[in-house]
């Protein structure tokens, strides 16, 4: 009795550990990032930082918020991260509505072209050329319109609704309701965990892309959003310490280096991002199990 | 109640007075706005409204928005190319695409009518400008100084620290190289409690050129052609791996690591973990440039740690060779700014860049407004001391003041060439090198009857004329007989060359010739053939 006792705690100490080192190794790539950002960028040049910053400095911060229009981009990717959400999720969900109802006629040729984008695209000049032509450029919808909606994201939601028992459907439409009805009504809440899911994947991806605000919105710059100014401010930093052949550049030593502005930057652009994760996590997690393995 | 009443009369004043001024400036001739795109980035512009900026307006009437690109330059040259927009300036690192697309007018008809001063800049290397034998036309005006004197030399590098304890003996060969940095670590196996290393190499991706294959030639007399060396009497290219001259220089290394002085990580080590050492204090010589390490060094300077940097000396092969840092390639003319077809105001952009041009521009550009960044002494142009250290310390003067920002890409004179005033075109002088000398390196350079690290190096008057300029520019035309075996090639040294330079001494014979073999196989002899070519038809473009 007492040695199976002992012996279950010794494995629950086991466990923990483990689950602890676990915890660590994830973890220590960001708690160095950190390190760095925190660490003085010559002193960084030594190498061996770990987990905490040696010559402590906020030089990495300053350095990055002496750069204008950061308020506009942040403002920027945040309208873009909510707008894009919102409507995303709505158009994705419906269109996956639609192709999940049996009664579509067209739900295998609407599924297939959907599958098509999802192994064949454009490519970057004609999708431009494209964007161009619908007169998108230096708009604010080129952030929301052509990735509205995503073929694998379609699928997902579609992969959870078809788990749903028809009868929920069937009983809605006795009692009179018509699809918006049902859809809006009875579908959208039942959906709540895989949209939770897919709705932080949307942010995310609309959070963290810069390519089309240089792209397509280089040209005004109240378009400009957080992660395109970081990528500037990280180039110039590159720049401005490797380009000393050139001109008067080597005469002023850098203010800092790019792998302590690189650090800065990537703690300053995850930090929104994360603080919206823990309201969504009872969702997610439940949302990743649920739409892959019930069928 | 009085004094407020008083108060809000100036008020009424203060705003009615702004107004006009603002009104009066609006009311002033409005600046032609020149779109421009820049292939590299400049983080100091600021939408042309530094006082260099302004005064360039004032003084042409012209502003520049100037869009940099923020991720990969090539990728937005390809959609301005495929949208057919261009702006009306483009500044290009290689004009093959954007000639190939028919997006730059040829200047050679606004050269000869409005382009004085563009003729007096760039004088005969206006050839070098024309883009091939089939079409002679000039697209672009290149962005380099033009005569820049080279004071500054990479070399190879010891610790000062090591020829200060051994006595400043004499550093020709890679035998004194040698000797010196195993001298040095016998006597100091460690340096602040870690292992001292003699050589380190880096061999991170490209950089494998850097501090790998390009020493070779450098040791054995080449200038810097890139993967080419090129004979200065035939003409004839060969993949300068294959010289036998640079064998004796890997059979060097090869030795090197046999006797334990060259880091046994130089081949596998990341950029990061190469500087770190070299912050450390603890790599007594280098092969590298000093653009590579300069971070490192301003690490080993913050530390106070100046017997840790690094001096540059003219190591060779043996007393056969000698150092062709300093031979002058000539123009270089492969990068420049040209101006698009579709701009509407070609002309006043040809004016303006001829304006640049200018001895006028050349000395606002360069040293700044009259009375604010330099004054006139007795008709020499000084930095006073304040605004000296400004420039020297401050990280924010150029983005504040705007001096130097305007220099490149844009049409430049040379440093050390002077105006008619008699005065340097740049601030850049010799004199402005030495002051940023430490003084144990004035202490080194001392000891071998220097006054600068190039004083050591055979000068630039001892070699000819490099009629080819440096072949790593010549642009690659996409031909596959010279593309693919070159880059086969490339990727095989990064492989071999570790390979035979770790191996046992005794080994190094049998696994070089192999290796050669190897190139050949790879057809490495067709695609010199073809280079040669290339840089035959160069010569004639630029000499006839």
């Amino acid at each position: 009795m007492r040695r199976g006792k002992t012996k279950e705690r010794l494995f629950q100490v086991f466990l923990y550990g483990v689950m602890v080192l676990i915890g660590v190794i994830t973890l220590y790539p960001f708690l160095n990032v950190l390190a760095i950002s925190f660490n003085d960028a010559l002193d960084t040049v030594k190498g061996g930082i770990y987990l905490w910053p040696r010559v402590f400095t906020w030089n990495n911060y300053r350095e990055v918020f002496t750069y204008p229009n950061l308020v506009i981009g942040f403002n920027m990717s945040l309208l873009r991260t909510i707008t894009g959400t919102v409507l995303g999720l709505i158009s994705t969900a419906m269109v996956a509505y639609v192709i999940s109802c049996r009664e579509f006629i067209a739900r295998r040729l609407v599924s297939a072209l959907f599958i098509l984008t999802m192994y064949v695209s454009g490519g970057l000049i004609p999708e431009f050329m494209l964007v161009r032509k619908l007169g998108l450029m230096n708009n604010f919808w080129v952030y929301i319109l052509p990735g509205l909606i995503s073929g694998w994201n379609v699928f997902v939601i579609r992969a959870y609704m078809d788990t749903l028992p028809e009868s929920l459907t069937e009983s809605a439409k006795l009692d009179g309701a018509n699809e918006l009805t049902i859809f809006f009504r009875i579908i959208f809440p039942l959906c709540k965990p895989i949209l939770a899911t897919i709705a932080l994947f949307i942010a995310v991806g609309q959070w963290n892309s810069w390519f089309d605000t240089y792209i397509y919105c280089s040209g005004n710059r109240a378009l400009t959003t957080l992660q395109y100014e970081m990528m500037r401010i990280l180039q110039d930093v590159t720049s401005a310490t490797t380009s000393s052949i050139y001109g008067m550049n080597e005469y002023n030593a850098p203010r800092t280096s790019p792998e302590s502005i690189q650090a800065a930057i990537t703690i300053v652009v995850t930090l929104p991002i994360l603080f919206v994760y823990p309201f969504l996590q009872k969702y997610f997690v439940k949302g990743l199990t649920l739409g892959a393995l019930k069928s | 109640m009085q004094r407020r009443r008083a108060f809000l009369f100036h008020l009424v004043c203060v705003v009615l007075l702004v107004g006009l001024g603002v009104g009066s400036v609006l009311g002033a001739q409005k600046p032609l706005v020149l779109k421009m795109f820049s292939y590299d980035i400049n983080p100091n512009y600021t939408g042309f409204e530094d006082p260099i900026g302004r005064e360039i307006t004032k003084r042409t009437g012209i502003k520049l928005d100037i869009e940099y690109p923020v991720g990969d330059p090539e990728e937005r040259i390809t959609l301005m190319i495929a949208s057919g927009e261009y702006p009306d300036l483009i500044f290009h690192k290689g004009a093959g695409k954007f000639v190939d697309a028919g997006a730059f007018i040829d200047l050679t008809p606004y050269i000869e009518k409005y382009g004085d001063n563009i003729k007096k800049l760039y004088g005969p290397y206006l050839k070098r400008m024309r883009y091939s034998l089939e079409d002679p036309s000039i697209y672009y005006l290149g962005c380099f100084g033009v005569d820049s004197e080279i004071w500054d030399v990479s070399g190879f590098q010891l610790q000062h620290a090591v020829v200060k304890e051994l006595g400043y003996p004499p550093m020709r060969t890679l035998k004194d190289f040698e000797n010196a940095i195993k001298a040095y670590m016998e006597k100091y196996p460690t340096i602040d409690g870690r292992p001292t290393i003699g050589l380190s190499l880096l061999a991170d991706d490209w950089r494998f050129l850097i501090t790998v294959t390009n020493p070779a030639v450098a040791a054995t007399g080449g200038p810097d052609d890139g993967q080419w060396y090129i004979d200065p009497e035939t003409y004839e290219a060969i993949y300068h791996i294959r010289r036998p001259e640079e064998k004796e220089y890997f059979r060097w290394l090869n030795h090197m690591n046999d006797i334990g002085l060259l880091d046994p990580e130089s081949f596998v080590q990341k950029y990061d973990q190469y500087k770190a050492k070299i912050a450390q204090g603890r790599v007594l010589a280098l092969t590298d440039q000093r653009w590579q390490f300069e971070e490192a060094e301003r690490a080993l300077r913050q530390a106070g740690k100046f017997e840790r940097t690094y001096g540059s000396y003219p190591i060779v092969l043996d007393e056969r060779f000698k150092r062709a840092d300093l031979w002058d390639p000539g123009y270089s003319a492969s990068w420049g700014i040209g101006i698009s077809v579709t701009s509407k105001h070609k002309e006043a952009a040809f004016k303006f860049l001829d304006w640049m041009a200018s001895d006028e521009a050349q000395v606002l550009v360069n040293w700044g407004i009259e009375g604010v960044n330099y004054q006139v002494v007795n008709g020499k142009r000084v930095i006073p001391p304040e605004e000296f250290a400004r420039r020297t310390n401050d990280p924010n003067y150029i983005r504040e003041t705007g001096v130097g920002l305007y220099v490149y890409p844009f049409p430049q004179r040379g440093d050390g060439q002077l105006d008619p005033t008699g005065n340097p075109y740049t601030p850049t002088t010799k004199d402005y090198i030495k002051q940023r000398y430490s003084a144990i390196e004035k202490e080194v350079l001392a000891a071998y009857g220097a006054e600068m690290w190039i004083d050591l190096f055979p000068q630039k008057s001892e070699f000819p004329l490099k009629p080819w300029g440096a072949a790593w520019q010549i642009p690659t035309p996409m031909i596959e007989d010279l593309t693919i075996p070159l880059q086969r090639c490339d990727d095989l040294c990064k492989k071999r060359i570790p390979e035979i330079v770790l191996a046992k001494p005794a080994d190094f014979d049998r696994l070089w010739d192999s290796f050669q073999q190897e190139l050949i196989d790879l057809g490495i002899r067709k695609a010199e053939a073809i280079f040669t070519q290339l840089v035959k038809d160069r010569i004639k473009l630029w000499n006839d």
